[in-house]
This record gives structure tokens, C-alpha cells and sequence, in this order.
């Protein structure tokens, strides 16, 4: 059986049984090499869920604001999310249905743009591992493993590491070479080029915030850059308003990013705003040996202190 | 209102030039006027922004990932300056040069008639935009490559339209054609030179390339009745739904050439201060949040709603115009996907 | 051109605490510019924006009456999160401030000529009536209206608004003055409870009168309510709202209720209007 037949069948059992109010999932409105998130509450309901290397939203960004019980499918970087907000008491255990899904990576559409250099995708067919894309001048067969989002290509964790029904077998774990690769020819640069870099990437945003909502793990109620009273950061696009931003927010993520790549995909002018985050990451594992969200009652490094933390940075 | 002065058939000759000389056109604009043009931003973004010379245009594309509104009411724009206490000191408004925008589509040209109803109506008048409004001249390239969510059609503007623009220009294939709209256009495409008369055979190539381009806007949505529909269903459950998955960004009314709504904020260092003006959204819950505490849109439901009823009633209503020029970039970038044209189709099916 | 975004500058002559709790103070401000002066004609129920450099603007509503030249008189409750109206409260007399307006439509006195008043406040909603209350009393304009009546709510005595002026009109007889409290106070000789219960009991006539209702956003629901149960015409009870305003002027898009911008279209509405516009309060 198919996992999306399987996830189907879950969902159907979760809403028939009561066990859930609503099973959080992807559904296909018809739009190519697109899903859109859907909340189901009626076991007949159950069919519009689909499952799909177009399954990009990370849906743990649904829960927190939450007061009924909801089954939400997730993807390995997806449930390391839900281990996050668990573990920040932002949602209870007992009220999230992890409907677990091993994932072979999700396609960063933007790349398939690229790819055929901005061509108008009007309709896209996918079979096994290849993607049938057409516009109204071309015909392309594409390989889904060509497209996935960068983040999926140095995935360490593709198997939920939560949940409470797994759909389908473990994968085995990805060879990842040079996760960090962009990351290291960006601290091998001179600080001239990288401000060069980010001022480039950051000139880019228009404060639209879709990083932010789309993030799971940026909850607060209200986030600083909202508040005016203090005003900490200005409203406007100039780069020293975008950047402190941006900054900001990479900084409230270290130690509690999954690099699920939510905030970029959802970038409407592609700002590389996974550069930041990836590279607090990487700190936060090489200082702390840390990585976010892997286990339950696990706290954040820059939480707690331990006597024998780096020090080294103390001048 | 603005009402565009129109110029006479007998004087609209079309002139014509070879697509490798379009430069030297922009290159003779560019001496006398501020000129802003499609520009590659990146490998999937055009964007308008200031050509300094020919060659920085980039006139191959399907549109602009940002609409053209923010060249007349900008993403952040200073009001006014001062010093401590002292009276607000407004600067010179009106651009050190005239301005062209080169290469505007017809829905974005139409997108500019419907903030001027809202920045030039019949009460209060907005210098910051009109004074930059009228010292704009705009030429629109007919759209011959609509995308997959373009839907001008419904809302009668069509990748051909003429309307709400100083100069019409054309890709041929190998050549532009140019059509003047407007006195102030015909002005200049006069002055520009090394333009030919256009051949006779070209307003029937101009045909056929329109019906094609037309061909190409394959999504429809029926608007007839949405404004009465929406006034109807103010208190629908339907509501209760459609918000559900909606994040609460800013991308559809940023990236929207109608959404004009905006913020006033005080900004100040030392001494020296600014008010300035910045986009704001609808969807946003600080959009409403009073000092009180109190949100009279309180969750995506109210606010979802309010950006539905702006756009198909409200503006209807005070404008007599549907605030939609059917660009698509709303579903284009939506992060989750949403579909303006399935939720109003939703929204006509509901009983 | 005229660039309704620039401020006239006003200073602040006068500013005194309103009530016990401490967060309502009253601004008496006269424009720096006589010119600004000459031209700034309002009605009763309109608005301004004030705004200090460097901190921002709000709107709050004209308190005083439009026959007095002197000063242009506004009430301001500090919220812990109000920037302005905290960066207000801070302000010393003489300090410079912006002021731009009038802004809105103001009451339909002319409208309301020849009827009975009935004029309903609670809390600091009080401004534009005591504005109003100002202006149909003054001599000129008194013998235009019937039987006025005030009726007045206050979570208790200390946060009672414009005390001298209740006091002032108490002595007079052409107004009949009504004050309620929240929760009975040793020594009150007024009425207790909600206004709306207490408005209900009191049960003023809808003959030929129009009645004028501000207050927070449940004091307006509940005695629009009671109103129409005494068989007030919907086009007889008006109302003033509020909602977060940026530009005053129709643009920035906030405000609306329905198809109307309250900065531009209202704050004055009837409750006829409110129905049409799908909503009582937004």
C-alpha cells in the first residue's frame, strides 16, 4: 500500500475513533508542483489528503495556536518542530497526533523556475521519481531528486523522531557531503564581501514577515519587531532595518532551528535567509554539540550553562 | 478624479524601431528623464528599478515581481523632517526631473487608476503621490507572455489594453511598435530619435499577437455579482474557514498593485526626527491593535475578511471599481497557497 | 496643493489630572500660528490628531465647544502600551506639540434641532459631549433644542469626568443631569450599576428626541440596545466610534467599518447606519 493511502486510512481512523478534532495535512488544489495545507474534521474528508514530494509547508506551524486536539503529518524535520514546542511548552504532548512520514525530500519549485529559466509551469504530472512539467511551449520530464530544496540535501534527520504513527518504513540515513559547505565559503571570505553578501540578499526584502509566520518555532505573541514600545527595530526597508530583522531573528533561533527551510521557500523575493540560520546551527553544534528538537525534555544550549561551556569567546 | 486627456486617432501614428536599437530609445529617455525600467534582480526576479543607461533593461520577461505602485507611493516614504519640537519641514516633492516608467503591463497601468481614485479622490488630496503621478509618463509593453494565474481578463483589462497609459508599446518579435495615448506620450515619442513609421501591415500583426497573448489567459472568475454576494454574507460561517491555513504575512497585499494601505510612524535620532510613511496589511494584527490592548480584528477570520470585502465590495462601493487587476502575484507567491480566484469562486457558490 | 500629513503646531497651556486613578489628563492647547488659529472651525463630535516629534500621532476627540476660542480642549487616557499617550501624560506646560484637523463629520446639529436631547457617556468617552453639552447650552443655541438630559457613567466617583463642569450644570435648570456608578460608594448621592440597567430604569421618552451614545464598546452595544426597546427610531440614536486611525483622512485603510472609514465618513454615525454597515460597534 501506498503511504498515501496508509496516511488516508490513519486520518480516517484518528476522525472516526474521535481521537482527534482535526487532522492537519496537505491536499492538491490542482495548482502545479504546489500543495496547500487543509484541515480535515470529517472522516469523508479524508481523501483530499495527499502525500508528495510538494509537501513543503512545515504544518507544526498550525499547532501552537491551538486548543483542540489535532493529528498533524509531519516530515523528520517537521516532528523535530513539534519536539521544539513541546519542549518550550508550547503545545502539550497529549493534545498533538504525530502522523510521522520517513521523507525522501521535498522539490523547491523555485529551482524547477530556474530551471527552465523562468518558463510558465502550467501543468505538472508526477509518476514514480519523475515530475511531468508542462507550459504552453515546453514539455519537460524532470527528476524530483534534481529539485530538492537545499535543506533537504543535507538532511541528517529524514525519519520522524516523534510521533505517533509512522507511515511507512524507515529511510535509510542520507550521505550528506559538505552540509556546510556555502557556510564555509562564507566564513572564508573577508568581512568586506560578506557584508557585500547579506546586503545583496537583504536588500531584497520587503518586511513581508512570510519568514516569520511560516517559521513554527516563531511563536511569540508578539514578535519585536512589532513592538514600538520600545521600538527596537525601524519599519522600513533600508538594509540597516532589514538586517537588524533579520539578524534578530536568526539569533532568537539558535539552538532551536530544525532547518526545515520553511522560511526561505516561503521568501517571495528569495532571500537566502537560511544562510543565517544555518550558520548559527552550525555554531551552536561545533560550541555545544547540540542539534534542535532530536529528543523530548532536551533544553535549548543557550538555556542553561554548563561548567566546562566554551569560554574562549571571553576577551 | 484624474481623467486622462485622450488624443485624436487621426494623430496616433504608430512609429516603430528595431528590438537591437531599443537601447539608444532608452538611452535618448534617460538624458532628459528619470527613467525606470524592468531590471533583473536575480535569476527569477524583474523588478522595476532606475536604468542609468539602455542596457540595464530587461525587456524579456513575464512581469515585475513587484507591482509598479511602489515607484508613486513607496514602501517607506518620508513625510516630513524636524529638528527637536520644532515645525514639520517638508522637502521638494515634485522629482528633480520628469519621470518615464518604461515597460509597465496594462494590468499594473490599470492598477494606477485605482489609486488615484483612493490618493487624488474628491476630498482629501495626497501630494506625495500625485505630485509624482504627474510628473509620470507611462509606457506599457502589451504582456505577450501571460502566466498560469493571470486572470486581467475578468476584470476587463486584457495583455493588449491600451487604457491608462501615455504610450503603447508592442514586441513584434523582431521590432517595437509604439502607439501614443496621450498628448503628453505622443510628445515624446515625437522628440525620440531614429523611430520609423510603422508598416501597414503591422496593426494586423498587432491583432493577431493580441488574440494569442489573449489566448494565453487561461483562468477566468466571474465577478458580476461578487460585490452584492459579499454584502450578503458579512456574518457567513463561511468565514470561520477560509482563514484557516492563511499564515497572516504580508505577501498578497504587498505584492498586490491595488493594496494601498499604509502606516505613519516617528522615527528620530538625537535630535533630528522623520515622519514617514510605510506599507502596512490588513493581515496583520498589529494592523488594528489599539493602544488598549483592544483588536477589533481580533484573529484571521475578521482580517481575512476585511481584505475580501476591501478589495470586491468596499472599494466597489466608494470607487464604483473592483480593487483587482487580476496580476495573479497574490497566488503566485502565497506561501500556503491560497487561491483568490478559488475563494471567490467559493464565495459565489455559497448559498 | 494642501498636505493634509503636516501638523500645525500648538502649545500646551494647561494640563491638569482628570480623575483618582491617574491615567486621564486634560490638554488645554492654543495654536503657536494665528493664522492656524483663524482657520481651524469645528462641530462638536469631531476629532484631531495630536502628535509630538519623534513619538508619533493618535486621534482624540475635541472636548471643547466650538463657541470657546480660547483653547482647544482634549481628554487623553495613558495605556501602559500608549506610546503617545504616555509621551502625552509626560508633557509639561508650554511644550510644543502637532495638531492636525478637524477631522471627521461631527453630530448632526442640525438635525437635532428642535428635539429633545438625551446624551449617554461612560468613561472618558465623555469628550466630544461635554463639547456638545457646551454648545447647546450656550445662550445662543439653547432655545434650538427641547428637554436636554446627561446621563453620565463612571466605573466610580474618582473616575467621574469634568467634575466642575457636572457640577456647574447641576445648578442650572434646563438640563437634567444623571450620574450612575458601577458599585455603590458610602456617601454617593447618585444612582449604582451598569448603565445600561440603569438607563433601562430610568426609561427617558423616545418622544421627539434623539439620543447621543459614546462610551466604551459594551456601554454602546447595551444601551443602543435598551434605546431601541424604548422604541428610539433607528435613525434617532447616533453614536461616536473609534478604531486605530494613521492617516484621518480615508487613505491608510484601518478604520473602516463596512464600506465607511470612521475618520472620514464618521465617527458620528446612527445606528441606522451601523445596521446597514454590518456591524453595531466595528
Amino acid at each position: 500500500m501506498d503511504l498515501q493511502t496508509k496516511l488516508r486510512q490513519e486520518a480516517r481512523k484518528l476522525l472516526e475513533e474521535k481521537l482527534v478534532d482535526v487532522v492537519i495535512g496537505y491536499e492538491d488544489e490542482g495548482a502545479p508542483l504546489r500543495t496547500t495545507p487543509c484541515f480535515i474534521t470529517d472522516p469523508q474528508d479524508v481523501d483530499r489528503l495527499v502525500w508528495n514530494p510538494f509537501c513543503d509547508h512545515n504544518l507544526a506551524r498550525y499547532l501552537t495556536a491551538r486548543k483542540d486536539k489535532a493529528a498533524v503529518v509531519a516530515k523528520g524535520c517537521d516532528t523535530r518542530a513539534i519536539v521544539v514546542l513541546i519542549n518550550e511548552n508550547q503545545i502539550e504532548r497529549k493534545n498533538v497526533n504525530i502522523l510521522g512520514m520517513p521523507c525522501g525530500g521535498i522539490v523547491d519549485r523555485k529551482k524547477i523556475y530556474n530551471h527552465l529559466k523562468n518558463g510558465d509551469v502550467r501543468e505538472a504530472v508526477l509518476k514514480d521519481k519523475v515530475i511531468t512539467v508542462k507550459g504552453l511551449e515546453f514539455t519537460a520530464d524532470l527528476m524530483v531528486d534534481d529539485f530538492l530544496a537545499d535543506c533537504c540535501l543535507s538532511c541528517r534527520h529524514r525519519n520522524p523522531v516523534l510521533c505517533d504513527v509512522q507511515i511507512g518504513e524507515n529511510l535509510p540515513p542520507l550521505d550528506v557531503k559538505d552540509e556546510y559547505k556555502k557556510i564555509k565559503q562564507l566564513e572564508e571570505s573577508t568581512s568586506e564581501e560578506r557584508w557585500e553578501y547579506f546586503r545583496k540578499t537583504l536588500s531584497k526584502c520587503i518586511r513581508c514577515y512570510a519568514c516569520r509566520e511560516a517559521c513554527p518555532l516563531c511563536y511569540c505573541q508578539q514578535c519585536f519587531t512589532d513592538q514600538n514600545f520600545p521600538a527596537w527595530v525601524g519599519k522600513t526597508t533600508d538594509i540597516s532595518d532589514t538586517i537588524v530583522f533579520h539578524i534578530m531573528r536568526a539569533f532568537h533561533t539558535t539552538g532551536r532551528c530544525v532547518d526545515c527551510g520553511a522560511c526561505e521557500r516561503s521568501c517571495p523575493n528569495n532571500v537566502d535567509i537560511r544562510m543565517l540560520t544555518k550558520k548559527i546551527a552550525k555554531d551552536v553544534k561545533e560550541l555545544f554539540g547540540d542539534e534542535a528538537g532530536l529528543q523530548l525534555e532536551e533544553k535549548a544550549p543557550l538555556s542553561f550553562y554548563n561548567e566546562d561551556d566554551p569560554q574562549d569567546f571571553i576577551k | 478624479m484624474r481623467t486622462t486627456p485622450r488624443i485624436l486617432s487621426s494623430e496616433k501614428i504608430m512609429k516603430t524601431i528595431k528590438k537591437d536599437k531599443i537601447n539608444t530609445v532608452l538611452d535618448f529617455l534617460i538624458k532628459k528623464y528619470q527613467v525606470f525600467g524592468p531590471v533583473q534582480k536575480d535569476d527569477l526576479v524583474v523588478d522595476f528599478g532606475r536604468i542609468q543607461n539602455g542596457a540595464q533593461a530587461c525587456l524579456e520577461f513575464s512581469n515585475t515581481n513587484e507591482p509598479a505602485k511602489k515607484l508613486f507611493f513607496p514602501q517607506a516614504e518620508t513625510l516630513f523632517s524636524y529638528t527637536g519640537s520644532d515645525a514639520a519641514q517638508v522637502s521638494e516633492l515634485k522629482p528633480e526631473k520628469p519621470r518615464i516608467i518604461f515597460g509597465m503591463r496594462p494590468c499594473d497601468a490599470k492598477s494606477l487608476s485605482l489609486l488615484d481614485a483612493v490618493f487624488d479622490g474628491p476630498d482629501y488630496k495626497d501630494p506625495y503621490y500625485i505630485v509624482k503621478r504627474k510628473n509620470t509618463t507611462i509606457f506599457t509593453l502589451a504582456c505577450r507572455r501571460p502566466r498560469s494565474n493571470c486572470f486581467c481578463d475578468s476584470l476587463g483589462i486584457g495583455p493588449f489594453s491600451k487604457k491608462d497609459t501615455d504610450v503603447f508599446m508592442a514586441d513584434l518579435g523582431d521590432r517595437y511598435v509604439f502607439e501614443p495615448i496621450t498628448p503628453g506620450g505622443a510628445d515624446i515619442l515625437n522628440k525620440i530619435p531614429g523611430l520609423e513609421n510603422a508598416r501597414p501591415t503591422d496593426a494586423e500583426r498587432l491583432k493577431n499577437l493580441r488574440s494569442e497573448a489573449e489566448s494565453k489567459v487561461a483562468r477566468k472568475v466571474d465577478l458580476d455579482n461578487l460585490p452584492e454576494k459579499l454584502a450578503r454574507i458579512f456574518d457567513h460561517p463561511f468565514w470561520d474557514g477560509i482563514h484557516q491555513k492563511c499564515l497572516g504575512c504580508g505577501i498578497c497585499t504587498y505584492l498586490c498593485p491595488t493594496c494601498h494601505c499604509f502606516d505613519i510612524v516617528d522615527e528620530q535620532k538625537d535630535d533630528k526626527g522623520r515622519r514617514i510613511r510605510i506599507w502596512d496589511s490588513c493581515s496583520y494584527p498589529t494592523f488594528t491593535l489599539e493602544a488598549s490592548g483592544h483588536n477589533p480584528r481580533a484573529t484571521g477570520k475578521e482580517r481575512m475578511r476585511q481584505r475580501l470585502m476591501h478589495k470586491f465590495r468596499y472599494f466597489v462601493e466608494n470607487y464604483g471599481e473592483i480593487a483587482c487587476v487580476g496580476c495573479g502575484r497574490c497566488i503566485n507567491h502565497c506561501p500556503v497557497g491560497s487561491d483568490l480566484i478559488r475563494e471567490i469562486e467559493n464565495i459565489n457558490n455559497l448559498k | 496643493m494642501k498636505n493634509p500629513y503636516v501638523p500645525m503646531p500648538v502649545k500646551l497651556k494647561a494640563v491638569r489630572l482628570e480623575n483618582e486613578t491617574g491615567d486621564l489628563k486634560t490638554f488645554d492647547l492654543v495654536f503657536v500660528n494665528s493664522g492656524d488659529a483663524e482657520n481651524f472651525k469645528f462641530v462638536c463630535g469631531q476629532f484631531a490628531m495630536l502628535s509630538i516629534n519623534g513619538v508619533g500621532e493618535a486621534p482624540f476627540g475635541i472636548a471643547s465647544s466650538p463657541l470657546t476660542k480660547e483653547v482647544l480642549r482634549f481628554t487623553v487616557k495613558k495605556y501602559p502600551k500608549g506610546v503617545l499617550t504616555t509621551a502625552l501624560h509626560n508633557l509639561s506646560e508650554g511644550s510644543t506639540l502637532g495638531l492636525r484637523g478637524p477631522l471627521g463629520n461631527g453630530f448632526p446639529l442640525e438635525k437635532m434641532t428642535s428635539k429633545n436631547l438625551l446624551v449617554v457617556g461612560g468613561g472618558f468617552a465623555l469628550t466630544t459631549l461635554r463639547a456638545l453639552t457646551k454648545y447647546v447650552l450656550h445662550e445662543k443655541n439653547r432655545p434650538h433644542y427641547g428637554d436636554i438630559t446627561l446621563f453620565v457613567a463612571a466605573r466610580d466617583p474618582g473616575e467621574m469626568l469634568y467634575k466642575d463642569d457636572l457640577a456647574e450644570w447641576s445648578k442650572r435648570n434646563d438640563i437634567e443631569i444623571v450620574q450612575t456608578i458601577d458599585k455603590p460608594v458610602e456617601d454617593w448621592p447618585h444612582k449604582v450599576g451598569f448603565a445600561a440597567p440603569v438607563l433601562k430604569d430610568l426609561a427617558p421618552s423616545a418622544q421627539n428626541t434623539t439620543a447621543v451614545v459614546c462610551g466604551p464598546p459594551i456601554m454602546i452595544e447595551t444601551c443602543i440596545k435598551v434605546l431601541a426597546g424604548l422604541h428610539f427610531p433607528d435613525e434617532e440614536i447616533i453614536t461616536s466610534l473609534e478604531m486605530k486611525m494613521k492617516c484621518g483622512i480615508g487613505k491608510c485603510g484601518r478604520c473602516n467599518i463596512g464600506s465607511k472609514y470612521i475618520c472620514k465618513d464618521g465617527p458620528v454615525f446612527t445606528y441606522k447606519q451601523l445596521k446597514e454597515l454590518n456591524s453595531v460597534t466595528v
